[in-house]
């Protein structure tokens, strides 16, 4: 496959909250099962270390941007480092629209669960659009 | 007088292209959850990169441990540019040297084996936290008039 048909996904990892694990969990389940073969997961500290295959992928491919909480880390962080933005997910929203909550950061439950694929769709559905527009 | 209970900072790497960056973050919240809940606390990474004041406050004043998944050691790398010298150092992939049988698989959803493993690292961190509260208690007896 050409790069064409490629996106990028940065999710912060919120390691401090449990929508940062169901953040986490959501772009697994895009990575490795919904789209495998268009989606580059590119992890937010080797890009603000310098690695430079992370960098030319964040300016030459779009880019979905996955945030956890009001801190948009991952959108902030990409922003900083000259990424194309043509995508944003705000998992606090996705809560909101789909009425579910995680148990906890480490057992996400029944509706942490749920919620999770909810959102990878919702990612995957971003995916497809970007695609479509490349 | 105001007491001050000492905690350590865990910082872990988001690890999220490779299995050992789950490992990494599986074994953290082990530590924080059930091994040494009242001891330690963990600084949200991607935050702490990204200028939060908090974050970076914290891990100048507090003892850190950083857990890495791989090489690249980012959470090292980033704890030692904004707050200096963390306590200790932990790399995934040097804990799994000691059991080369285990393949590690996926970043989704860990096997039993990979969570036996994760449960190695957590002890490793938590022997770490350890160490950093009694050279902390020691520090602190030794400045008493």
């Amino acid at each position: 496959m050409s790069e064409k048909g490629k996106v990028v996904v940065v999710a912060c990892a919120g390691m401090d909250k449990p929508l940062g694990s169901v953040t986490s969990a959501s772009v697994f389940k895009v990575v490795e099962k919904l789209r495998p073969r268009n989606v580059e997961l590119v992890c937010i500290p080797p890009l603000l270390s310098g690695v430079s295959s992370h960098s030319e992928l964040i300016r030459n491919l779009p880019v979905i941007t996955v945030d956890g909480c009001a801190e948009r880390c991952a959108t902030k962080l990409i922003v900083k480092s000259g990424g194309k933005i043509r995508g944003r997910i705000f998992v606090p929203d996705s809560v909101k629209k789909h009425n579910l909550l995680p148990e906890s950061a480490s057992h996400l439950g029944p509706n942490g669960e749920k919620l999770v694929e909810n959102i990878a769709e919702e990612i995957a559905a971003e995916v497809d659009r970007l695609v479509q527009e490349t | 007088m105001p007491i001050i209970k000492w905690k350590v900072g865990i910082v872990s790497c988001s690890g999220e292209e490779i299995p050992e960056g789950t490992i990494s973050r599986v074994a953290t919240r082990l530590v924080l959850e059930k091994l040494r809940p009242d001891e330690t606390v963990t600084i949200c990474l991607p935050l702490f990169l990204a200028g939060g004041e908090g974050e970076r406050t914290f891990a100048k004043v507090f003892p850190t441990i950083t857990v890495d998944g791989c090489e690249k050691r980012c959470a090292e790398k980033g704890t030692m540019k904004y707050s200096g010298k963390p306590f200790a150092t932990i790399v995934v992939t040097d804990s799994l040297k000691k059991c080369p049988d285990v393949g590690l698989k996926s970043r989704d959803q860990l096997s039993s084996e990979e969570l036996v493993l994760a449960e190695k690292v957590a002890e490793e961190i938590a022997k770490k936290v350890d160490e950093a509260l009694n050279q902390e208690m020691k520090q602190l007896r030794s400045e008493k008039p």
